[in-house]
């Protein structure tokens, strides 16, 4: 089967390619790109006026399964994410049981091909049982395909089993994962510790629990030479520590959400449960300096940290409801609208952020746009205008901080091995 | 009193950071004309006849509860108190569940006390009978912060231009909150002090003044207003010691006379005498802590009759 794309807007950030042009994929791979492409016998897709890119990739997503599919499972995970025009997706371990052994590794890619619409690659635990105590089998789940290793979900506050899990994960070439934030002084809190929450009468989360932890886990990276990435950076002080050490040759990544990118803690005032999350929304200056470090390279991707819950979960007293909500279909959406449409970042810097960057933190062959890659396409209008609604989503996390606002700007097709699988906000499969 | 002119903006009683200058001097003036009911040898209006208020509460508070039983009481509506114990939230009946129930028994007012900050917010987009916040967390509490000006107002005859102290647990206490938000769009110049440890990280950013030497808050007040400290406080390791508590931040006669001279004693209740206010001072002649307590019963007078009659005169009340 061949089809052709024909004359979009290819953007390939990895070749700094932003051109008018066509794409011909056959059996699920790209086989040429360039202009005026003519093949006989081939679906033509016609993309004018929109952006080809290469397939988005989040990076970090809670899918659920095994054993929280009230929330989430492999199938509802994946079409919320071919809906937002996400190719591929990497979820976090912390499940019912914990993603901590081969089996269930390779179960979650069985059932990634089975029940999956996307392509599903798997993080695993690095502590059995995410207990914090005993290393999980790193290497014997990174042999069976595991792509980075974390004990996301919370904080490993035991610093000795960090520094052994980055010497051990780096024997793979794999990273590890780090949710930083020094429970022990944020883990009273609800929200950003700030002005807000000082009137809200609500108990904080201080921006330098998270500077703290991130100091820690750069230094033993730099300690001990093994790779880590920061998920979900959300203070100031964490971006200037993570631009200093970059600086230094530490091999440190990090990740940055669309929330924190543009929402503030001033939100909470309504104590919508809709915008609780870890870590919290923080004050405006906090999310310059984030602005700041996606823009400078400090930050490298944009992940959605999509983390659905069940409705009535998240339906209570604002300091009782779970943190996380639904972040697959808006991501780009809210993305293009905070940071494009403002006139912040290219379509190309974006695109970067959001397949590209992400593909080679997971040392991923697809992110690029050329003959011999997956055919993992998202077709992208940067004009469309849309309102989120949360009830129309495909994940089962029917909350989203987004909900009702107007958005520019949408994936129309995601192609993924070289098949259409949504097309105008429709999963076909 | 004059036929009032505004009448409160919006269904529920939440919080003084939502209301207005207007509504709040709707409710003093108000409360004015029911403190005259309290004094009566008949207390009973049958303003609120065939009304029924529910107050719902999450935590024990005996003076809150008490004080809105009687309000509603004296002018003439059904009271029920219902006392929510945990045990009930452990057997999973969530707050919407709760609150759906109490809908379903055709209430017009629910007055909720709840332990968490947004509770009654929460309770507001639930329900469709009038939800009166009696204190959400460390959040707000309304009806305190406007029996606090309601002194004020009458002891000063004003309240723009005072200087008003609010010392001790600022971090835990709603009252605070409500005291700050009134206070400051009544023109007040609010100053507030107690350990660092117990005022909120970022408060200062509020428009509020503050201090750590409780001596500058309390210099030249025209009001002091001494919060209750919990002695679990101490057992989390916000102070020391109560013995250091009481001699570095408890307000006694020697500090109260860095105020002004007819400087006003005030204190939510019930007080740790000994700890945040020495024993002599509580019941002295600046003390308007009796005072307070009819006050908060007129004001939440005023309020149900505000919240369920609209901004009209009482025929009632002469
Ligand atoms: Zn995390």
């Amino acid at each position: 089967m061949k089809l052709l794309i024909k004359g979009g807007r290819i953007i390939n950030p990895a070749e700094n390619m932003d051109m008018l042009g066509d794409i011909l994929i056959e059996n699920g791979r790209i086989t040429a790109v360039g202009q005026n492409l003519a093949v006989q016998g081939a679906e033509v897709y016609d993309a004018a006026g929109l952006v080809v890119a290469p397939g988005l990739i989040d990076m970090h997503v809670h899918l659920r399964e095994p054993g929280l599919e009230a929330k989430e499972d492999v199938a509802s995970g994946t079409r919320a994410a071919a809906a937002g025009g996400f190719t591929t997706v990497a979820c976090m371990p912390n499940t019912k049981p914990v993603v901590d052994n081969s089996i269930l590794v390779s179960g979650l890619i069985q059932r990634g091909q089975t029940e999956g619409v996307v392509n599903l690659k798997v993080i695993g635990a690095l502590s059995k049982g995410l207990e914090a105590k005993e290393l999980a089998e790193i290497g014997d789940m990174i042999q069976a395909g595991a792509v980075a290793i974390s004990d996301d979900g919370g904080y490993l506050d035991n610093t000795r089993l960090l520094r052994t899990g980055l010497e051990y994960t780096s024997m793979f070439g794999r990273p590890v994962i780090t949710h930083s934030e020094d429970e022990g002084l944020a883990g009273e809190g609800f929200m950003h510790e700030g002005a807000v929450s000082a009137m809200l009468g609500m108990k904080g989360r201080p921006a330098v629990a998270e500077d703290i932890a991130v100091a820690r886990d750069i230094m033993l990276a730099e300690y001990t030479g093994a790779s880590v990435h920061i998920a979900h950076v959300s203070s100031k002080g964490a971006v200037e520590i993570i631009r200093q050490a970059k600086r230094r040759g530490v091999k440190v990544t990090a990740e940055v959400t669309p929330h924190h990118l543009t929402l503030t803690d001033d939100e909470l005032k309504s104590f919508n449960t809709a915008f609780k999350v870890n870590p919290p929304l923080r004050s405006a200056d906090h999310v310059e300096a984030l602005i700041a470090g996606l823009k400078d390279g400090t930050i490298d991707a944009i992940a959605t940290d999509h983390a659905p819950h069940a409705f009535e979960e998240k339906d209570v007293e604002f300091r009782y409801a779970p943190s996380g909500f639904a972040g697959l279909e808006t991501a780009l959406g809210v993305v293009l609208t905070g940071l494009y449409h403002t006139g912040k970042f290219t379509l190309s810097e974006i695109i970067d952020k959001m397949s590209y960057a992400p593909a080679k933190i997971l040392g991923l062959e697809s992110g690029v746009l050329k003959a011999g890659a997956p055919a993992d396409i998202t077709i992208i209008d940067p004009e469309y205008e849309w309102t989120v609604n949360c009830i129309n989503f495909y994940t089962r996390g029917k909350h989203s901080p987004f909900e009702s606002r107007n958005l520019k700007g949408k994936a129309l097709i995601t192609i993924v091995n070289g098949s259409i699988i949504m097309q105008n906000g429709e999963v076909l499969k | 009193m004059n036929k009032a002119q505004v009448s409160l903006r919006k269904k529920d009683i939440l919080g003084l950071e939502t209301m207005s200058v207007g509504e709040m001097e709707l409710v003093l003036d108000t409360a004015k004309e029911m403190k005259n009911i309290i004094d009566r040898d008949i207390k009973k209006a049958p303003t609120l006849r065939g009304k029924s208020i529910i107050n719902l509460f999450f935590e024990n508070s005996t003076r809150t509860r008490t004080s809105f039983e009687l309000a509603g009481k004296y002018l003439g509506a059904d009271v029920v108190n219902i006392s929510v114990s945990s045990s009930s939230v452990a057997k999973g009946e969530s707050l919407r569940d709760t609150l759906l129930t109490v809908e379903a028994m055709g209430v017009d007012i629910i007055v909720m006390r709840h332990e968490a900050e947004g509770s009654a917010q929460f309770a507001a987009n639930v329900v469709k009978p009038v939800v009166i916040n009696a204190g959400d967390g460390a959040h707000e509490h309304p009806t305190q912060g406007l029996l606090d000006m309601f002194t004020i107002k009458q002891y000063k005859g004003k309240i723009a231009g005072l200087k008003v102290a609010i010392i001790g647990d600022i971090l835990h206490s709603r009252v605070a909150r409500s005291n700050i938000w009134g206070l400051l769009k009544m023109g007040a110049e609010v100053h507030i002090a107690g350990p660092q440890t117990l005022l909120p990280y970022g408060i200062d950013k509020a428009g509020v003044k503050v201090h750590n030497r409780i001596e500058e808050a309390l210099d030249q007040a025209d009001v002091v207003n001494v919060l209750r400290i919990q002695r679990e406080r101490q057992q989390k390791g916000l102070f020391p010691s109560a013995r250091e508590y009481a001699r570095i931040f408890g307000v006694n006669a020697k500090r109260l006379a860095l105020a002004k001279q007819d400087a006003l004693l005030m204190h939510p209740g019930p007080m740790n005498r000994g700890l945040e206010i020495a024993p002599d001072i509580a019941y002295g002649d600046q003390s308007a802590i009796q005072e307070q307590v009819k006050n908060g019963l007129a004001v939440r007078m005023a309020l149900l009759f505000l919240v369920l009659m609209g901004g009209t005169h009482i025929e009632t009340a002469n």
